[in-house]
């Protein structure tokens, strides 16, 4: 499907089969790790990375069927919440799809054209109201049937729902269905979010091209209020509704007593903000005690020339993005400084070193701290084999779960990591993360929905940065090569 | 050798957080105070409460309401000292002790108030997160006088009726100067109702979002948790460890014991139980009637290669494990399974449904009742996995403003113990003298027990490593 010009959610660019109701658009080949999965439908058998448990019913915390139904006007950061919630939900093993209404009207309108203008209006004419209807009625009854025959527990449901006594009217629905309803309102009052918003997410469709950013920014605004003249925000005490201002500044939630995933809902949008910013991934460089977990040993000299190269490349790619970004007529003000995070183990803080002198803030992490190998420290493939050949026989099976002796797990480090997660999410700087291999695999792997198959295979060798670029719809990654290095971190002319 | 690399669950190097009650008397501040420091603690965070009011109490034991009246220049001077002492001393705290999150439990109704302690905080460098809990619902409100006025110090030996009405009163005094809190700065979490509407502004760093994800999970609800290990199993009666085996005959017996044994104590309250997903706990459970959930996380630890072996035969395969076990048992993680450190954070979400929900009976097993155990009785992490908890033995504990108060019932059922002191061997049959008093905690104490520590003195009988102790009647 190609791009349309939609003036509601067309921050879509994407390739997403909306209405396919059985589900099956698995667009990505499973071992294509740098396209963001988070549109996938995830296979019923595997387990997700940080889930704790299975149940028959696919449903986790006691909770029945949810649907979280999101509030507001464009350009509010709905579609970020929705598509940022999923990923989290899922990480936790919450079996959990978004339903993004303005897909279902792209597909009913076909390409290149637009709803009639009165759309969204109170008073439409029947015509309006009947294809408003038509397509309303699409999205829910996939969305009924990811909640009853696909084991789905929670159904995000994305559109403007600007009505009071439409708003009402859907939670009653979805009680009869018996679901309970969640309201995510994305309320915005100050201008410069909702412009940032515009630019970042809203104008960088074909129909822009050629335009001055601010002029652009205007004139979606003016169409935008034009279009949705009648907004309520809510204020239904009867209804269960969350409430973000200003993106997170406040909070309201309103009589979400009612389970464990609601509040866990609340405590992950308190550490979530609809800014974006950039995230890398390294390596630390080699280490005098390299691949000894109880050593924590410190780089070597290859290992500090590593961490120059990688600290140079780095900089200098930014700058790059920078110029590119002013060139484009973004605004300076809206470039985000850089935060590093290491592990507390040696290498990662010394990688970040040369960095640290340059005038960056560095902070470490205990929790990053890498995968215990256990009593395989520092053994071969054919030691492993000969001393444990029944765990090795385990590893191959499952190698996410699997645990040597004394060891972690992949699956014990994400969760152990969870707190990184909402960290991640809660930072506003742009973010260079310095660890483990095993570290990074877990991290990248919650950024771009790897299946548990996929991350402990992923690689990170040393002569690339991943860059992992936020999109309101989907993560995108990128490598920047550290030059001179190869994928062992060591220097070649 | 113990493998502790989960140290620092939570993010807490830079976090220095004063948590700030904000709310009128009866609102459940204590409450809300104690538990997020139980919580923060049983999760490895520093964390400690400065009650005003026992400060002031040392001056002050049994006020009038009167002292609380604004216009009591008195009383207004020695509650302004009582402020500024608990102050003083949380921030000594802070900088000596390594405290990481201070409770400052007070009523703190004004915006003066509040400016003034903010700015001794910000001063130190400490972030201030404001917990106001804001109640109209005047049920709620009497239902708490209630129970605060049985159990205040300020009204010990005192008629309950004139202490309530004294309370009230107490109350009217602070209403004419409360202000809530609505400083749009101010990091706040306000609590409307019990939850029923929470709001929630400028959080600023991550162990902010947990504890204020913590306290929207609480309620002032009064309640009990009835606590059970299964009925003595197969393996226990073999002395082996883990699996998941059936119940013994004695175990069978106290299944069809137990709706008598708590069918006085739970009465006709609404009650939900909770087993794990092993046989012996849903088995102990099955004759019980209330609405049944089975939760994975309440499994038994995973004694990884060990699941399945008796003690002597850890001793003599893994000889040196089961020294490090001892050595630090918290800590310590069975090769290929789990530590108690472990259990603790697969836990976190049972416990924060068990802060969320009400009337709750949990049957389970011995280590994941040490755990819950200890959460809710303030135990510390070096004594928890040591404590024994017997079997054929019901414990409730009910959560009170100033304590969980605990009591226990026993089934007359005879039940080997599966109690191993620190050092002692594996073989539990002779070797009486091995016993570590000060290591073993038994806070068994049969009748009402007010308080959230276990002081050694209240310690009832220390066990004795009997292969087969039978319980008395």
């Amino acid at each position: 499907m190609t791009l349309t010009v939609d003036w509601f959610d067309f921050a879509s660019d994407y390739d997403y089969s909306a209405s396919d109701g059985t589900g099956n658009s698995l667009l990505r080949r499973k071992s294509n790790i740098d396209i963001d999965a988070i549109h996938n439908i995830p296979l019923d058998s595997e387990m997700a990375p940080a889930q704790l448990y299975s149940t028959e019913s696919g449903r986790l915390f006691h909770s029945g069927k949810i649907a979280i139904v999101t509030v507001g006007l464009p350009a509010r950061g709905k579609t970020h919440v929705s598509v940022a919630l999923s990923r989290y939900l899922r990480w936790l093993g919450v079996k959990t799809r978004a339903f993004h209404l303005g897909d279902y009207r792209r597909a009913h309108m076909g390409p290149g054209t637009d709803v009639p203008h009165d759309y969204f209006f109170i008073d439409a004419t029947p015509s309006s109201v009947k294809l408003r209807q038509t397509i309303l009625q699409k999205c829910r009854l996939d969305l009924y049937h990811f909640l009853d025959h696909e084991m789905g527990q929670v159904a995000i449901y994305d559109a403007v729902n600007p009505t009071s006594m439409g708003r009402k009217q859907l939670a009653k629905e979805f009680m009869k269905h018996d679901i309970q309803t969640i309201f995510i309102e994305s309320y915005v009052d100050n201008p410069k979010i909702i412009e940032e918003n515009v630019r970042s997410v809203k104008i960088s469709s074909p129909d822009y091209q050629g335009w001055d950013q601010k002029d652009a920014v205007k004139d979606y605004i003016a169409r935008m209020n034009a279009k949705i003249p009648h907004f309520e925000t809510m204020e239904e005490k009867e209804l269960n509704y969350i409430k973000m201002i200003n993106a997170g500044e406040r909070i309201i939630v309103n009589n979400c007593r009612f389970g464990y995933l609601p509040n866990r809902i609340v405590f992950y949008l308190m550490n979530l903000h609809i800014k974006s910013r950039q995230t890398y991934f390294a390596r630390a460089g080699i280490s005098s005690q390299d691949d000894s977990y109880k050593a924590d040993g410190d780089l070597c000299e290859e290992g500090v020339g590593y961490a120059k190269r990688l600290g140079e490349a780095l900089l200098e790619n930014r700058n790059k993005e920078r110029e590119a970004f002013i060139a484009n007529g973004g605004s300076p003000e809206e470039l985000k400084p850089l935060t590093v995070w290491t592990s507390t183990r040696r290498r990662t803080v010394a990688t970040a070193t040369y960095l640290q002198e340059s005038g960056f803030k560095v902070k470490q992490r205990p929790q990053m701290s890498q995968l215990n190998p256990g009593d395989v420290e520092r053994m071969t493939e054919r030691q492993i084999r000969a001393k444990y050949p029944d765990e090795w026989e385990r590893h191959q099976v499952d190698p996410y779960h699997h645990r040597f002796p004394r060891g972690e797990s992949y699956h014990d480090l994400a969760v152990r990591m969870e707190p990184i997660i909402l960290e991640l999410e809660r930072e506003k700087n742009d973010l260079l993360i310095i660890a483990h291999e095993s570290v990074l695999r877990v991290l990248y792997g919650y950024l771009m929905a790897c299946s548990t198959s996929d991350i402990p295979t992923l690689r990170f060798p040393r002569n690339e940065i991943v860059e992992i670029i936020p999109e309101s719809y989907n993560n995108r990654s990128k490598r920047i090569p550290v030059p001179h290095t190869n994928p062992k971190g060591v220097y070649v002319p | 050798m113990a493998t502790n690399f989960l140290e620092n669950d939570l993010q807490v190097e830079d976090s220095h957080i004063c948590v700030v009650m904000v709310g009128l008397p009866a609102r459940g501040k204590s409450l809300i105070a104690q538990k997020i420091v139980r919580y923060l603690k049983w999760l490895s965070v520093n964390a400690k409460s400065f009650n005003v009011g026992s400060y002031r109490r040392a001056d002050t034991p049994r006020p009038t309401a009167e002292f609380f009246d604004t216009s009591n220049p008195e009383g207004e001077r020695l509650r302004r000292a009582a402020a500024e002492a608990a102050v003083t001393d949380m921030l000594r705290w802070f900088e000596h002790e390594n405290g990481h999150v201070g409770i400052l439990d007070a009523t703190n109704s004004t915006k003066a108030r509040r400016e003034w302690i903010k700015e001794r905080c910000v001063a130190k460098g400490y972030d201030v997160l404001f917990v106001e809990s804001k109640c109209d619902d005047e049920d709620l409100i009497m239902s708490n006088i209630l129970e605060v006025k049985t159990t205040s110090p300020d009204y010990v030996g005192q008629d309950p009726e004139l202490a309530a009405r004294d309370f009230r009163e107490r109350i009217r005094n602070y209403e004419k100067v409360y202000e809530t809190v609505d400083e749009p700065d101010s990091t706040y979490v306000k609590l409307i109702n019990v939850g029923s509407q929470v709001i929630i502004n400028q959080v600023s760093n991550y162990l902010q979002t947990r504890i204020i994800y913590f306290t929207m999970n609480l309620h002032i609800t009064p309640r009990s948790i009835w606590l059970s290990r299964h009925g003595e199993s197969e393996f226990n009666v073999q002395g082996k460890i883990g699996g998941d085996a059936s119940l013994s005959p004695r175990g069978l017996a106290y299944a069809d014991a137990l709706p008598e044994l708590v069918k006085h104590s739970i009465g006709d309250k609404n009650v939900t139980l909770w087993t794990s997903t092993m046989k012996r706990t849903i088995q102990t459970a099955r004759h019980l009637t209330y609405l049944k959930k089975q939760w994975k996380a309440l499994d038994e630890l995973d004694a990884g290669v060990c699941d399945g072996l008796t003690y002597e035969e850890i001793e003599s395969k893994y000889p040196e494990d089961f020294r490090a076990r001892d050595d630090d048992k918290y800590n310590y993680r069975y090769q290929g399974g789990e530590s108690y450190r472990d259990v603790v954070i697969r836990l976190e979400p049972i416990i924060m449904e068990m802060e969320r929900g009400e009337n709750i009976m949990v049957v389970t097993h011995q280590a994941i009742l040490r755990c819950i155990y200890a959460y809710f009785m303030n135990i510390p992490q070096d004594q928890s996995p040591w404590m024994e908890i017997p079997l054929h033995t019901v414990i409730k504990l009910t959560p009170r403003a100033y304590g969980t108060q605990e009591e226990r019932f026993k089934a007359n059922i005879p039940a080997v113990s599966t109690f191993r002191a620190k050092y002692t061997s594996a073989n539990m049959g002779g070797e009486e003298g091995l016993v570590d008093e000060d290591k073993v905690l038994s806070p068994a104490a049969t009748g009402a027990q007010v308080n959230g520590v276990v002081h050694p003195d209240e310690v009832e009988s220390i066990v004795t490593p009997h292969h087969t102790a039978t319980t008395p009647a």
